[in-house]
């Protein structure tokens, strides 16, 4: 592999999630990456090329968005990639600098999914032979949760755990969809979308934006900042797309997606689980934060569900895991989640996540999981390990 | 399916119902490796050697869901399940019919592939394809 150059992240933006169907995707991410832009402290028109991670926003949603900001000319680059369209958009982003093709680049992410949707399952691919006969993003995290608690004996008050800790996080994460603390019997007696999961073991349908503008090494130094805002370094960030599942693991497992890319990312960042201090999952549901917290290291196969029972994973515990609320509360707009995730590392990083703040926060990991394929561990997987 | 079938058939090239329902799935001659459906080439060998071959009828129901709530085209509740044939490594997505779904499905039981109403057209009349159910 070539040297790469090192990247850091200069600058931040975000809209809040939630429901916002009279703002088209174009005018969500343009709030978002002008936000970036002026956190950065550079001017745009330092912005060398963007990248933008979506889904459902139709042709030319970067083009769309960067004009309304001035920027035209650049190239922008459109980045589908199922649920992990956004740190898609950032893994690209990241290389053109890595490589030494550009030095300034803004990845965002932006999703209006109210739009589209009132609420239920994603609408998904029709030409999938599985999805035509039933598959739903519910169903199959449904049967992984099932086969995952006969396996190793967790119960249904496990999940609802999850749910329970992550409703308690983003009630202090000002951006966050859902604010309102809960509880096991309230999430529990939920009507059940897919047993065992009930409504609140599954993300919301939301909108919003994300964006960060990232920049090599040698132009950190050079460049004119108008702010004396602390870089954070990408430390490592491996995008992989899924490979054929183990026909004998656990129900076309994403563990073994995001346990290679993992890997990966450790490796290139010289890191390992025991290093990192603050982490994103990509808990769409419930089950996935035990199953991708065993998948990151932080636990054994098997033992996910005790880091939630002995809230070792809260904000303040030994492993933070999605102190943000994650998408099951913060939100989940399906381009927009991996810049999401980011951006909130970049503030735990920076101490700056009043009231959930990670104590002494140095390392954070961001781990995205996109959309499902038969006989495939997933579509799209993105590890990045972001520091000091 | 019988040529004066009328039905309409979702994935009809994946499997047949003569002389009993079986789904059609894809071996490579030189690897032996099987997939399910079949792939253009064949993802061990990386050959296009791969002849379509039936798949035994009975499985072995890996995982299950009730789905409660889907898109408007599936009447819910309906079971939704993986299915292992462990001797070809295959695992298939497939729904899962049952006389009563809570009672009668549970993980690790035989299933036996069968032909049956999967979901309803924009016109509201109704698809078939291949699904399964416990072997009695």
């Amino acid at each position: 592999m070539a040297n790469l150059r090192d990247v850091y992240i200069i600058g931040v933006g975000q809209t809040p999630c939630g429901k916002f169907p009279t703002q088209a995707a174009h005018m969500l991410g343009r709030e978002a990456s002008w936000a970036a832009i002026k956190d950065s402290g550079i001017h745009a028109r330092d912005i060398e090329i963007g990248f933008c991670g979506h889904v459902y926003q139709g042709m030319g949603v970067g083009q769309r968005t960067l004009k309304d900001i001035g920027l035209v000319g650049q190239p922008v680059i459109n980045v589908e990639g199922a649920c992990g369209s956004g740190t898609l958009s950032f893994w690209e982003a990241w290389r053109t600098i890595a490589y030494g093709q550009h030095d300034v680049a803004l990845a965002w992410g932006v999703e209006n999914l109210s739009k589209i949707m009132s609420g239920g399952p994603l609408p998904l691919e029709e030409d999938d032979i599985e999805v035509a006969l039933g598959m739903s993003m519910p169903g199959l995290y449904a049967m992984r949760a099932k086969k995952y608690m006969d396996e190793y004996g967790v119960s249904s008050e496990t999940l609802a755990k999850v749910v329970v800790k992550s409703r308690k996080h983003a009630a202090q994460n000002p951006i966050a969809q859902f604010r309102k603390e809960t509880t096991i019997e309230q999430v529990l007696n939920d009507p059940l979308i897919a047993d065992p999961l009930t409504r609140s073991m599954c993300c919301p349908v939301g909108d919003a934006s994300a964006a960060a503008v990232l920049v090599d090494g040698d132009t950190l130094k050079k460049i004119k900042r108008d702010t004396s805002r602390e870089p954070i370094k990408v430390l490592g960030c491996i995008a992989q797309s899924g490979g054929y599942a183990s026909p004998t693991g656990l129900t076309c497992d994403p563990s073994e997606n995001v346990t290679r890319t993992s890997q990966m990312a450790y490796e290139q960042a010289g890191l390992g689980p025991k290093d990192i201090d603050v982490v994103e999952i990509h808990d769409a549901f419930a089950i996935a934060e035990l199953i991708v917290a065993e998948a990151l290291g932080f636990a054994k196969k098997g033992e996910g569900a005790r880091l939630v029972e002995e809230e070792r994973s809260n904000y303040d515990g030994e492993i933070a895991i999605n102190a943000s609320g994650g998408l099951l509360s913060r939100g989940h707009p399906v381009g927009a989640t991996g810049l999401l995730q980011t951006v909130e590392i970049v503030n735990q990083l920076r101490g700056e996540a009043t009231g959930y703040q990670v104590p002494d926060a140095k390392i954070g990991l961001i781990e995205t999981m996109g959309g499902a394929q038969p006989a495939m561990d997933g579509i799209t997987c993105v590890v990045s390990i972001l520091g000091k | 399916m019988s040529e004066n079938d009328e039905r309409r058939v979702l994935h009809a090239d994946f499997f047949t119902e003569n002389p009993e329902p079986r789904l059609i799935a894809g071996k490579s001659k030189s690897s032996g490796n099987w997939t399910f459906p079949p792939y253009l080439a064949d993802p061990v060998s990386f050959l296009d050697d791969v002849e379509h071959t039936q798949l035994p009828r009975n499985g072995i129901l890996h995982s299950f869901t009730i789905v409660r709530r889907s898109l408007p085209d599936f009447t819910v509740p309906f079971g939704l399940g993986l299915i292992d044939f462990p001797d070809q490594k295959i695992r298939v997505m497939a729904q899962v019919e049952a006389d009563d779904l809570e009672k009668d499905l549970k993980l690790g039981i035989e299933v036996e592939t069968i032909v049956g109403v999967v979901r309803k057209a924009k016109d509201g009349s109704d698809i078939y394809s291949y699904k399964f159910r416990p072997v009695k």
